[in-house]
């Protein structure tokens, strides 16, 4: 039994992972552009596919189609803000109807690039931790640390440059930001940058651990959505505990129960934050 | 005086787009007569839809709702043996009176709080029809639906009658529409979306009257489920997911929600587009592509939808016409 | 030639809309009839999804399809009634929806004039079947659980899913005895039900006990290391993977293998099993059971198989697409069609009333895998599954083999009431769907 609840945290920790950096960077769009990017889930597919045009395709070594997923789908979240968000900013509502268009037109791009069975990656790592008894790959041990590792650098990143500074001032009250002199369209192409960017490392991190298809990204964006709603729309810190929150509750109730329950959990989970304080867990203030 | 011409032009432009509406099935081929029947049933969906709107919420739950009128109407008739116009009726006020009940949770929430309350909901109840196998089938749904009556030798398993048929009632439905949102009701839902708290302040509750928005959108919607799963004979909790739920915000949103007719002109403009001319030139991978380029490119270069240009064509015409400046309509946006 | 089944006013405006339908009406029944030389031509409608996320169900066939009419028609067509017919195949995207499979087949019958329908079937047969049954169109699915009393002109001439699954459990238990444990997951939806009672009948034929209920989870799961932790939290000797999509087949696998299973996995698919081995091993996938051969098995050559050419076939799809590409779904669509060019011959006219009662007129059909009996009446409500041999087929030293071919209607007249029972169990029994 301490070995099916060890195998389970451990589970759920790697779950916890890859979902707080996809809805950390939903957040982050969120909170500077106040558009919802409905793209989301593709731009984690277009990482995924990154990995399997220059890993499986080829033959680079995997890591540099990693680093090279995160920089592709930053340049595509970019393209997104100057050729989207940007015309849209008064807009939000066409910021989000047009993130759809990108989704449709990204999904498209892989079927034609890659065909709509799903894309084979040989493992790159083998091997694992055991520990009592319970099971860590090394690929999804790679995970976690990444995710550990890239949250904790744009925490720092926020709280101690002064970009992070202006990105914060920005997410709080963008024409006050303006009249301080904060560049937007400079604070937006970053953060734009950034959100999209760690949506595509979790794409292509965990690639190998699933099997991507163009379509994959859907499964994620309702998480996703989920995680942000129970954190908190706009709050980072709340979308990495309410990620954690959810993937524990995820994981424990599919091990324990069912997976189709667990989806109900979730799903009644975000209901009842919605009723009971809409801002979410760590949500302050209303936003209208 | 000149009221009075635009008046007469006004009726006399809507006959001649009622007498076109009422030949038209005559220049469709048989499958494109299919086609006309299911924009008929999305035309009532999306108009529905922005009567919604204009209390100034975005749900994402509309489609689950046409789903509640459907299912409600094809259980009715074929659990209960109610015969289908009377069925189809208390499945548009089943889904009517959903939308009550969720009054009370979603209407604690606003904006995108709202957006997504409603998602939650509706994945809620497409969940229930999921597990629930008595009476909603499970995820293949409910199979065998009665079909409308026939009419004497008029069968209306034939898309051009059942699209008479969706026409009569899509009309009725959108003139009352109108005439809610002409009427004070309509005015105040205006009057909430723009000056929430100043309504609040003169005395308008504006959680009831943003109830009674959703429950008569919901109404409608669930109109429109009930005359698709009478027509199509088949429902499944799939046909109502939030994939669906964007096809009506896209239609909205690039047909232009501030006028009446906007979405409506969204709905029917995009579906020629991808049922008629995108699939005739054989793009079959690649049409979601070009749909989504479509979509961006209105919104960018279209921001106030179809209904601007046709707006403008107007304007332009009128000029032509009546070279004196015409007075402006004051808009919603 | 006849379109409807019921007599119809044909006024003169839709005799020139439908005017395609109306010129090779003029050309079957008016014009003398050519000696020999293919000049004539049979449409065949594929509606399937080819684009979103059910696409992998059916452009695949879509592609073995031109295959196939490549094949007949280079061959100079199928000899029918004394002429010879080039096959052409009109697609329309049903996009997995059933009132665009509606607006499908009416283009497809009442534009295209096509003699045939080849459908995935599932969600989309419920919005084709009034138009089939007043049209007398008929149409195939590859999906049996369609099948109802009233579906007169719907057949599931080639996969009879999920009952063929039982031949591996059969043969696991025959040859290993000692696997006595077992547990079953399946994702919630269409397939995975029937296909977990299919299973479940199984094993408790076979004497092998399962030791958990069964775990469904979500088609949307992407983690599922979850699922595997409660599935081997019982230690089973054997793992069944239902008839799981490849996209969960492979990483339940892969989990398998990481969280230490050693038993025997048995699954209805493994698409792509070459890439299994490589996220895992080749001994942890040595004797995985399942039930799709791959088309180069010599096997196939064995003379009851009705499939024709299947190596050929096998190596024309490498060729054209990759043999990546290769998956159940390639050649099922084409199996049918070597089923309906052999009732045309027979009948000797390509309507397709004339066509389903030749096929049916002996209660045996060629199935791909050898001749068979139309069945189904205990199960489906009416006797048009074609049901005979099923290959059971195993990894060896990393490439499927087809070990034996198993008898469906043998093992079903001994256990029938099991699998009646346990379809009755989950709601999967015809009289018990909507």
């Amino acid at each position: 039994m301490t070995e099916i609840i060890l195998q389970t945290t451990l589970n759920a920790v790697y779950a916890a992972s890859y979902m707080s950096l996809i809805a950390v960077g939903l957040v982050l769009i969120f909170g500077v552009m106040g558009v919802i990017n409905f793209a989301h889930g593709e731009l984690y597919m277009a990482g995924a596919y990154t990995v399997v045009a220059l890993y499986s395709h080829l033959n680079f070594p995997f890591l540099i189609a990693v680093a090279a997923g995160l920089a592709f789908v930053g340049l595509l979240g970019i393209l997104m803000e100057y050729s989207l968000f940007r015309p849209l900013r008064d807009n939000p509502l066409g910021g989000l109807i047009a993130s759809i268009g990108f989704l449709l037109m990204l999904q498209t791009a892989a079927v034609l690039g890659f065909g709509v069975r799903m894309a084979h990656i040989k493992p790159p790592i083998q091997g694992k931790i055991e520990l009592l008894g319970a099971v860590l790959t090394y690929q999804r041990f790679l995970v976690i640390a990444a995710a550990i590792l890239l949250l904790t650098g744009l925490y720092l990143f926020l709280r101690k440059t002064k970009i992070g500074w202006a990105m914060r001032a920005c997410a709080q009250d963008r024409e006050a930001a303006a009249l301080q002199g904060i560049s937007l369209n400079q604070i937006t192409r970053i953060a734009m940058f950034i959100g999209a960017s760690l949506a595509g490392v979790a794409g292509a991190l965990t690639a190998p651990l699933v099997s991507p298809t163009p379509y994959m990204g859907h499964s994620v964006i309702v998480t996703a959505f989920i995680i942000i709603i129970v954190g908190g729309i706009g709050h980072l810190e709340g979308a990495v505990v309410a990620a954690v929150l959810y993937a524990f509750v995820h994981t424990f109730v599919t091990t324990f129960y069912d997976g189709v329950v667990a989806d109900i959990v979730g799903l009644v989970l975000m209901l009842l934050v919605l009723v009971i304080k809409p801002t979410g867990l760590f949500g302050a203030r209303e936003r209208a | 005086m000149r009221e009075d011409i635009s008046k007469i032009s006004k009726w006399g432009l809507g006959l001649v787009f009622l007498a076109a509406l009422l030949v038209l099935p005559q220049v469709l081929s048989y499958s494109q007569r299919e086609i006309a029947v299911l924009l008929v049933i999305n035309v009532l969906l999306v108009a529905s839809y922005r009567l919604m709107t204009l209390t100034g919420e975005w749900s994402l739950g509309h489609v689950v709702i046409m789903g509640v009128g459907a299912y409600a109407s094809a259980l009715f008739a074929k659990r209960l043996g109610v015969p289908v116009p009377v069925s189809m009726f208390l499945g548009a006020s089943t889904a009517g009176l959903a939308a009550a009940v969720l009054s009370f949770p979603l209407f604690r929430m606003k904006g995108f709080y709202f957006l997504i309350g409603s998602f939650a909901a509706g994945e809620v109840i497409r969940l229930v029809w999921k597990y629930f196998s008595t009476p909603f089938g499970g995820p293949k749904g409910i199979k065998l639906i009665p079909g409308f009556p026939d009419i004497g030798p008029i069968s209306m398993f034939e898309p051009e009658n059942y699209y008479y048929l969706c026409l009569a009632v899509v009309s009725l439905s959108l003139f009352i529409l109108y005439r809610i949102e002409q009427s004070r009701i309509g005015l105040t839902f205006h009057a909430i979306h723009w000056q929430d708290k100043l309504a609040e302040s003169v005395g308008v509750g504006t959680f009831r009257y943003r109830m009674l928005a959703f429950v008569l959108a919901s109404f409608f919607a669930g109109l429109s489920g009930a005359l698709y799963a009478h027509y199509i004979g088949t429902i499944n909790p799939t046909r109502f997911d939030v994939e669906e739920m964007v096809f009506v915000l896209i239609w909205a949103i690039v047909g232009g929600t501030n006028t009446f007719f906007g979405p409506i002109i969204g709905v029917v403009a995009l579906t020629i587009i991808n049922e008629i001319i995108l699939r005739s030139l054989g793009f079959d991978s690649a049409r979601p592509m070009i749909y989504g380029a479509l979509l961006i490119l209105s919104v960018l270069f279209l921001p106030k939808g179809l209904e601007g240009v046709v707006q403008k064509a107007g304007r332009i015409f009128k000029a032509r016409k009546a070279p004196e400046p015409t007075v402006r309509r004051e808009q919603n946006a | 030639m006849r379109l409807t089944s019921t007599p119809r006013r044909i006024s003169r405006r839709e005799l020139l809309l439908t005017s395609s339908a109306a010129v090779t009406m003029l050309a079957t029944t008016g014009a003398p009839k050519f000696a020999f030389g293919a000049d004539k031509t049979v449409k065949i409608g594929f509606l399937a999804p080819l684009t979103g996320a059910v696409a992998a169900w059916g452009k695949p066939g879509l592609d073995g399809c031109q295959i196939w009419s490549d094949r007949v028609n280079n061959a100079g067509g199928i000899e029918i009634g004394g002429d010879r017919y080039k096959v052409e195949f009109i697609a329309y995207d049903n996009e997995y929806d059933p009132g665009k499979a509606r607006t499908g087949a009416a283009k497809l019958i009442k534009e295209d004039g096509v003699k045939f329908i080849m459908m995935l079937g599932g969600d989309t047969w419920p919005g084709v079947q009034p138009m089939a049954e007043r049209e007398g169109m008929l149409v195939s699915t590859l999906l049996p659980s369609d099948l109802t009393p009233d579906t007169k002109t719907l057949i599931a001439p080639c996969e009879v899913h999920p009952i063929y699954n039982v031949t591996g459990v059969q043969w696991l238990a025959e040859n290993k005895p000692d696997m006595k444990t077992a547990v079953i997951c399946a994702q919630d939806d269409a397939l995975g039900k029937p296909s977990v009672a299919t299973y479940l009948a199984a094993f408790e034929a076979a004497g092998i006990d399962v030791i958990d209920e069964p775990l469904f989870f979500d088609p949307a799961t992407t983690d599922f290391a979850p699922v595997m932790t409660r599935l081997l939290s019982g230690k089973p000797d054997i793992l069944c993977l239902d008839t799981c999509y490849a996209d969960y087949v492979h990483p339940l696998c892969e989990q398998a293998f990481q969280q230490g299973f050693q038993g025997t996995i048995i699954s209805c698919t493994a698409d792509f099993y070459p890439k299994i081995i490589e996220k895992t091993s080749k001994e942890f996938m040595e004797g995985f059971v399942f039930q799709f051969p791959d088309f180069d098995d010599p096997a196939l050559n064995d003379a009851n198989v009705n499939f024709s050419k299947p190596n050929e076939f096998f190596q024309e799809y490498a060729n054209r697409f990759g043999e990546s590409e290769w998956s159940a779904v390639s050649w099922e669509y084409a199996s049918i069609m070597d089923l309906w060019a052999d009732a045309a011959s027979k009948a000797g006219s390509i309507e397709p009333g004339d066509v389903l009662a030749a096929m049916k007129s002996s209660g045996k059909g060629k199935h791909a895998f050898g001749d068979a009996d139309w069945w189904g009446e205990e199960l489906f409500g009416i006797d048009n599954a074609l049901v005979g041999n099923w290959p059971v087929v195993v990894i060896e030293n990393g490439k499927a083999v087809i070990k034996e071919y198993k008898s469906i209607p043998d093992w079903w007249n001994q256990h029938s009431d099991l699998v009646i029972k346990h379809f009755r169990a989950l709601g999967q029994m015809w009289d018990q769907r909507g």
